[in-house]
C-alpha cells in the first residue's frame, strides 16, 4: 500500500508544522505565541477556526501552562501537541521535565533560537541544547517538508508502547520557521492511515476515576531507581524504532530521511563534516562541489540528538581519515560544539583519527558555502596528517 | 540488563492505589498519633472528609486511623466536634499499637 500524491503548497516552515500537527488529530493544542514559533499557534487557531482541527485548543498564559495542559491531556489519555522556542522552553522547565518523567508522549515543535544571557531573537539551537538531560527524545530537522513529515513520525515515535517518550521536534528559527517551500501535505486518510499501528497496541497507563492511581508519588525510593532505569531503557530502544517508522514511512509516502542520521556520500568518503538542522542543506551543495574537485567528503546529517545515535554513527565513520562536526550552539564548560563534544565520546568506537569541532552561525550568522568549504579544506588537511586546531569560532577568524 | 524484583509493572512513575500507593511506610514520618475516645464519636465522619491523605478506616459505628499511613497531621483532631481525637505524642507508645 502507498500512499496517495498530496496536495502541494508553497508553505512555511511553521505552517508545516502546524499542517503535521493537525493531520494527526491531537485531541488538546496548546501553546503561547513566542517568536519565531507564533505562526505555528496562529496556523492551529486557523484550522480550529476552519473546523480542520477537531481539538480543544486552550488559550494559556505561558508555556509553563502549555506543557502542563498537554501533559495531563495525555495523561487522561489523549492526543497532544504544543509548540515552543527559546525562552518559552526555558520557561517551561519543570513542566519539560515532568512530562519525561510521567513518560507522557506529548509531540513538541521547538523553533531553535538562542537562549537567553544574550539577548537574540535570532537563530541558534542553544534552546535544544540546554534541554539534552531532560529525558525527551530530541529531533532536529533540515527542511519545511522534513519538518511536516518527522512530526508525524514523532507521533508514531511518542505514542509506541515500547517507547512512551515526549518527542521534540527542533527547526532552525527563521531560517526555516519563515521560510516558504513547495511541501507535499499528505492526505487525511493517509495520515490516519500511517497512524493507525497506534490503535492497535495495548492501552497506555491512564488516569480513569474508576481505577484510582497516583502519578508522581514520592518516596518510593528502589522504585525511582527502576522508573529511571526504564526511562533510559526506553531513550535506548527509540533510537532503532526510529529507524523503523523512517523505512516505514518511506515505503508509504516516498520520502525517508535515513531515521537517526541521514548519510551523504559517506560510502566511500575518506573525511566526514557532520551537521544538523539547516545547515546540512548547504553542506550537501558543499560536498557535490569538493567531490568534483576529487575531495572524497561525506556529509552526515544528525537527525537525532537524545538519544544520541552512537552506534549509527561510528558505523558511518568507522575507516575514515578525519571527521570534523559544525555546531549551531556552544558547550559552556568545555569550549567546543555540543554535538562535537558527544561524538568524542564515542570515539573509542571509531578509532583515533582527527576530531575537530567549528562552531558557527549563532544568532543568525549564516552558515554560508565558504564557511563550510573551509571546514572540509580545514578537515582535510588535518587528515594528511597537517597539525590541527581542534576548535575554530568561524566567524570570528574571518 | 534484567530487573530482579521489579518494583512496579508500570512504564511510568504511576502507582496502583491500593497496592502500591498505601503501601509507602509514611507512618514512619509521624510525630504524634491520633488517638480515638471511641465513647465520645457519633460516627459524623467530619475526620474522614478532613483527612488529606485519606487514611480514616470507616469500621461502620466509628473511624479509625489507618497507622501505616497516617503521617500525624493532627487535623482530624482539630476538626472533630466532640473532641473524640487526640494526638498522642509517639515517644509514649514503647510498640507498634500499645501505650505504657
Amino acid at each position: 500500500m502507498k500512499a496517495r500524491k498530496g496536495e502541494i503548497k508553497v508553505i512555511t516552515g511553521n505552517a508545516a508544522a502546524a499542517y503535521g500537527a493537525m493531520l494527526c488529530r491531537p485531541d488538546v493544542v496548546a501553546s503561547y505565541p513566542i517568536t519565531p514559533q507564533t505562526e505555528v499557534v496562529e496556523q492551529l487557531s486557523r484550522f480550529h477556526a476552519d473546523g480542520i482541527l477537531d481539538a480543544e485548543v486552550v488559550e494559556v498564559e505561558g508555556e509553563n501552562s502549555a506543557m502542563n495542559i498537554v501533559a495531563a491531556a495525555i495523561i487522561a489519555g489523549g492526543r497532544a501537541f504544543t509548540a515552543t522556542s527559546s525562552w518559552g522552553l526555558a520557561f517551561m522547565y519543570d513542566a519539560l521535565l515532568q512530562a519525561a518523567g510521567f513518560r507522557a508522549p506529548v509531540v513538541m515543535a521547538n523553533v531553535n533560537r538562542e537562549m537567553p544571557g544574550i539577548l537574540a531573537v535570532s537563530c541558534g539551537q542553544q534552546d535544544m541544547v540546554s534541554t539534552r538531560d531532560s529525558g525527551w527524545i530530541q529531533m532536529a530537522v533540515e527542511n519545511c517538508q522534513e519538518i511536516l513529515d518527522s512530526i508525524i513520525m514523532a507521533f508514531r515515535l511518542a505514542e509506541d508502547i515500547d517507547i512512551q517518550l515526549p518527542v521534540m521536534v527542533n527547526y532552525d528559527g527563521f531560517y526555516l520557521s519563515f521560510l516558504a517551500e513547495a511541501v507535499e501535505i499528505p492526505l487525511r486518510e493517509d495520515a490516519d492511515q500511517f497512524l493507525a499501528p497506534l490503535k492497535l497496541q495495548p492501552e497506555r497507563t491512564k488516569l480513569d476515576p474508576k481505577r484510582p492511581l497516583g502519578c508522581g508519588t514520592h518516596g518510593i525510593l528502589i522504585g525511582f531507581m527502576e522508573l529511571r532505569y526504564k526511562h533510559c531503557a526506553a531513550l535506548e530502544r527509540a533510537k532503532q524504532k526510529l529507524d523503523e517508522i523512517d523505512r516505514e514511512f518511506g515505503e508509504f509516502f516516498g520520502r525517508s530521511y535515513g531515521g537517526q542520521i541521514e548519510e551523504y556520500r559517506t560510502e566511500d568518503a575518506e573525511i566526514v563534516v557532520i551537521t544538523s538542522g539547516s545547515a546540512a542543506g548547504t553542506a550537501r551543495t558543499v560536498v557535490d562541489a569538493k567531490r568534483a574537485e576529487g575531495v572524497k567528503v561525506g556529509l552526515v546529517k544528525l537527525r537525532l540528538f537524545r538519544p544520541f545515535p552512537r552506534e549509527r554513527l561510528a558505523r558511518a565513520l568507522k575507516g575514515k581519515k578525519a571527521v570534523g562536526v559544525i555546531d549551531r550552539s556552544v558547550c559552556f564548560g568545555w569550549n567546543c560544539g555540543p554535538i562535537y563534544m558527544e561524538l568524542r565520546a564515542v570515539a573509542p568506537d571509531i578509532g583515533f583519527i582527527p576530531m575537530m569541532s567549528f562552531i558557527d552561525g549563532l544568532a543568525n550568522m549564516d552558515i554560508t558555502t565558504p564557511h563550510i568549504e573551509r571546514v572540509v579544506d580545514d578537515v582535510y588537511a588535518a587528515s594528511q596528517g597537517k597539525p590541527y586546531q581542534e576548535v575554530t569560532w568561524i566567524p570570528l577568524e574571518e | 540488563m534484567v530487573i530482579m524484583r521489579e518494583f512496579t509493572k508500570y512504564e511510568a512513575g504511576w502507582s496502583d492505589a491500593d497496592e502500591l500507593l498505601l503501601c509507602l511506610d509514611t507512618g514512619s514520618w509521624r510525630t504524634k498519633r491520633p488517638v480515638l475516645d471511641k465513647e465520645k464519636c457519633n460516627y459524623c465522619g467530619l475526620c474522614a472528609l478532613y483527612c488529606p491523605p485519606q487514611c480514616m478506616v470507616n469500621m461502620n459505628d466509628y473511624f479509625t486511623p489507618n497507622l501505616d499511613f497516617c503521617k500525624g497531621c493532627g487535623i482530624c483532631a482539630k476538626e472533630c466536634p466532640r473532641g473524640a481525637i487526640t494526638m498522642v505524642p509517639e515517644g509514649e507508645f514503647s510498640h507498634e499499637g500499645a501505650k505504657g
